[in-house]
């Protein structure tokens, strides 16, 4: 009885509370927990979009961040999945990390935990080849890697990321076989790889446009060359239709009020044609692709199936 | 590549980050003086609150500290032939009977110049061989810095000194904390018990403060200390009038700056063996060994000179391979990994204002010495011995629990670290080292990853652990670390003993 009595309370308070926002959101501060720590990729980018998100929200709305970071960004996004839907919280989410988590380890979110609000960085893979070695081409790669499956041993940053998927989509277009080491994070892979100690890498285009010199870059998962490094072919002209990124967004907990969601939406949105924005993401070596709303949903889900199938034929652990 | 080095200059000479060494140099002497407090300990305190500081502020006092540190030791060292850092000990041979002699003040001026020149050759060290030697860690993969790890593990449980199967259980228990958290290649949980806080391993930072400031400061409220000293009896002359007089160390410094900045490069090793080993040789060169220990200013100097010559070279493994030499290179490690450096030859190319930067206040840091000290210490910092001990450890407390809270905001990390202040506390009173079990932290958790990575490129093959030349030399190394002071004990013991019992008697 006394939990019945406390449920209609509470629901009764959501209603209030959803009735109030309804009115005027936002009335108060909102609030970006943000799973790592501040001065990495993700808090730069959302305290790069916060002033744009706040413009465009309109108000005097103002954009509070907070850094939950560990476990790889998972207690923060926990506390995103679990925090009330009214709007005043809202998180970002990594992709294809956060999903693959979900899967290798008990998690307490899901795909449905959240209102997906916008895709704001994709920051493209690169394969990358020791400038020691003699593998300078995709051809020869390939072709060393198929002729002796296993011998050429590449360097990346983790498995379970988008390095590691994008060589499982590399060895599923082409048959060819590569031995993982994994490094813990992707500047003692790029080290590595300058020194030799790998034949190989899988990088982001950020973390090797200035090292054009020292390695061989062989092509960029993307579709359109980047602005970052417009001189580096895809993989595509290649004739290789292998795209992959590490992406960074925001989302919300599942819930949100039908107007509140549309509200942040087309803030989020009007991201993609400021250009103010984009300058501003690109002179800190983001490069920018927003995918809003329902789109965004399917995209992660598409990446959680991706995972889901590596996990059940090569789990990582 | 030393063309950077001039260019981080001017950076250095700003009001703030200028500011941060002079601070941080009399903060040092300040620390080192009080017994029981050491540099390792101020700065683990410290490093949790440079978070928010620019990054050249924060080194700078880090930097300032640790040279202050070294020389503030020997105040107490010669005035009450307490050590007041364990680099100190062999500054009490000579400096206290001076004291008694009434030469307590030239003694001090001895230390605080010694100390000076010995804080700038390695900072010159510093400067030249860092940055070469960066270029060079290119060519290690993860098969020898695996064995770079081992190496860096046998030194600190074989060349610590006292007992090393106490030194060897130290070091596991490290290397057993470097364990907790996710597995690094499979990211597996491990001793995590469901809690994500534990996911990405103990920090550090954390492990630092606890063991290292908490049993010190439990020390300073259980023993009470008469210190009640003297400062007319010192005999102090203004220091351009003694510093002639100190002209025919010159030997002396010159060769415990070598000895100094050897032993912090080597890893585990720390300022008191460079002191104690400066000493011997010293006195074995003299052409008069019997005024030694009966308060030869020679002594002073040589024991000075070496506890700070290694104070920035121990930096030289930590910045170019990320393995720090000894507990105090693994705080300044912490603090500098706080501000996102990382170690390796990229930090020298992607934030040489930083580190090169680092650098000169180290250099500074040591000039400063002499005009700080020098000029204060022989009468205000003598005086420092007479704090309050429970108001002092009151206040370290407070700013430890505050300092770790707010490094993640969780209360989660303060019981950590109470936690192992506990442990700390209890291994201090058993007599067991504490630095093994730094360094068993972090060289633990390079060679488990580092070995696990050079298996997989090697395809399960272990022969690729030895298949070139680098490999080869630091498992040599390794062997002699590990076999060197056996056979001393064999056959050099006896006559160690005779000379050590000697040396003790005249202690007494």
């Amino acid at each position: 009885m006394l939990k019945l009595i406390q449920k209609t309370a509470l629901v009764g308070a959501i209603i209030l509370s959803a009735g109030a926002a309804l009115a005027d959101y936002p009335e108060k501060p909102i609030q970006i927990i943000v799973g790592f720590d501040a001065g990495g990729g993700t808090d730069v980018m959302a305290r790069t979009a916060a002033p744009f998100i706040e413009k465009y929200l309109g108000e005097g709305a103002s954009l509070v961040v907070k850094n939950v970071p560990g476990a790889s960004g998972q207690i923060g996004i926990t506390e995103t999945a679990g925090a009330d839907p009214d709007g005043y919280t809202i998180g970002t989410f990594n992709l294809p990390g956060m999903m693959a988590r979900t899967i290798d380890r008990k998690s307490a979110y899901d795909v449905d935990s959240f209102t997906y609000l916008a895709n704001v960085v994709n920051d493209p893979n690169v394969i990358v080849t020791s400038k020691r070695g003699d593998l300078d081409t995709l051809e020869k790669l390939i072709a060393e890697a198929t002729a002796n499956p296993g011998a050429v041993t590449v360097g990346m940053s983790s498995l379970g990321g988008d390095d590691h998927f994008m060589l499982i989509k590399l060895q599923q277009l082409t048959g060819a076989e590569f031995t993982i080491v994994p490094f813990s994070g992707s500047a003692p892979a790029r080290t590595a790889l300058m020194g030799g100690h790998v034949a190989m890498g899988i990088l982001n285009i950020s973390e090797v446009a200035e090292f054009q010199e020292e390695l061989n870059i062989l092509g960029v998962a993307q579709a359109e060359r980047s602005p970052f490094a417009p001189d580096l072919p895809t993989f595509k002209e290649q004739g290789l239709d292998l795209l992959n990124g590490s992406m960074r967004g925001f989302v919300a907990p599942a819930g949100l009020p039908a107007d509140i969601e549309a509200k942040l939406l087309d803030a989020f949105g009007q991201l993609a044609g400021d250009e103010e924005f984009q300058a501003a993401m690109a002179a800190t070596a983001n490069p920018v692709e927003v995918v809003t709303g329902a789109e965004f949903k399917a995209l992660t889900a598409s990446l959680y199936d991706l995972a889901k199938g590596v996990w059940e034929t090569t789990p990582w652990n | 590549m030393y063309s950077d080095l001039l260019n981080a200059l001017p950076e250095v000479l700003s009001l703030a980050n200028f500011a941060a060494v002079i601070i941080g140099v009399i903060a040092g002497i300040v620390v080192g003086a009080m017994p029981g407090l050491s540099a390792t300990m101020a700065i683990s305190v410290l490093v949790p609150f440079t978070f928010g500081l620019e990054p050249l502020v924060a080194l700078g006092l880090m930097a300032g500290i640790y040279n202050g540190a070294m020389y503030g030791g020997a105040i107490p060292a010669v005035l009450l032939r307490i050590p007041g850092t364990p680099a100190a000990v062999a500054t009490t041979f000579d400096g206290y009977p001076m004291a008694q002699k009434g030469e307590g003040g030239f003694a001090l001026q001895v230390a605080v110049v010694s100390s000076s020149i010995g804080g700038i050759a390695s900072a010159f060290a510093l400067m030249l061989l860092a940055p070469p030697l960066s270029q060079v860690t290119l060519l290690f993969g993860p098969s020898e810095v695996f064995w770079v790890a081992i190496f860096g593990l046998a030194s600190i449980i074989f060349l610590l000194g006292g007992s090393p199967v106490k030194g060897l259980i130290s070091a596991c228990f490290g290397v057993f904390v470097s364990v907790i958290g996710a597995d690094p290649i499979f990211g597996t949980d491990r001793y995590t018990f469901g809690q994500l806080e534990m996911l990405d391993g103990i920090s550090i930072v954390i492990l630092l403060v606890g063991l290292y400031a908490l049993p010190p400061v439990i020390d300073l409220l259980e023993t009470p200390l008469k210190t009640e000293t003297d400062a007319n009896k010192l005999g102090t002359e203004p220091i351009w009038r003694t510093l002639p007089r100190m002209g025919r160390f010159w030997k002396t410094w010159i060769r415990g700056s070598l000895i100094g900045i050897w032993i912090g490069i080597l890893p585990g090793a720390g300022g008191s063996m460079a002191a104690f080993m400066s000493y011997n040789e010293a006195r074995r060169a003299s052409k008069t060994p019997e005024t030694w220990g009966n308060g030869e200013p020679e002594g002073v100097a040589a024991a000075e000179v070496a506890n700070n010559a290694d104070t920035a070279s121990a930096l030289i493994p930590a910045l170019t391979l990320g393995i720090p030499g000894t507990a105090v290179a693994a705080v300044m490690l912490g603090g500098l990994m706080i501000h996102g450096l990382q170690p390796g030859p990229m930090l020298f190319r992607e934030n040489p204002d930083v580190v090169f930067g680092f650098m000169w206040q180290f250099l500074f840091g040591a000039i400063l010495l002499v005009f700080l000290g020098g000029s204060l210490a022989t009468n205000s910092f003598a005086r420092l011995l007479n704090l309050p001990r429970p108001l002092l450890g009151s206040v370290i407390i407070v700013l430890m629990l505050i300092g770790v809270y707010s490094i993640h905001g969780r209360m989660f990390d303060v019981y950590l670290m109470l936690g192992f202040g506990a442990i700390g506390y209890v291994m201090d009173k058993l007599k067991f080292p504490l630095p093994p079990v730094v360094l068993g932290l972090i060289l633990g958790a390079f060679a488990e990853e580092n070995l696990r990575l050079a298996l997989r490129i090697g395809r399960g093959d272990w022969t690729i652990l030895f298949q070139n030349v680098t490999s080869l030399v630091i498992v040599a190394l390794t062997i002699a670390v590990i076999v060197g002071p056996l056979i001393k004990r064999r056959y050099v013991n006896k006559r160690l003993k005779a000379e050590l019992g000697s040396k003790t008697g005249m202690e007494e």
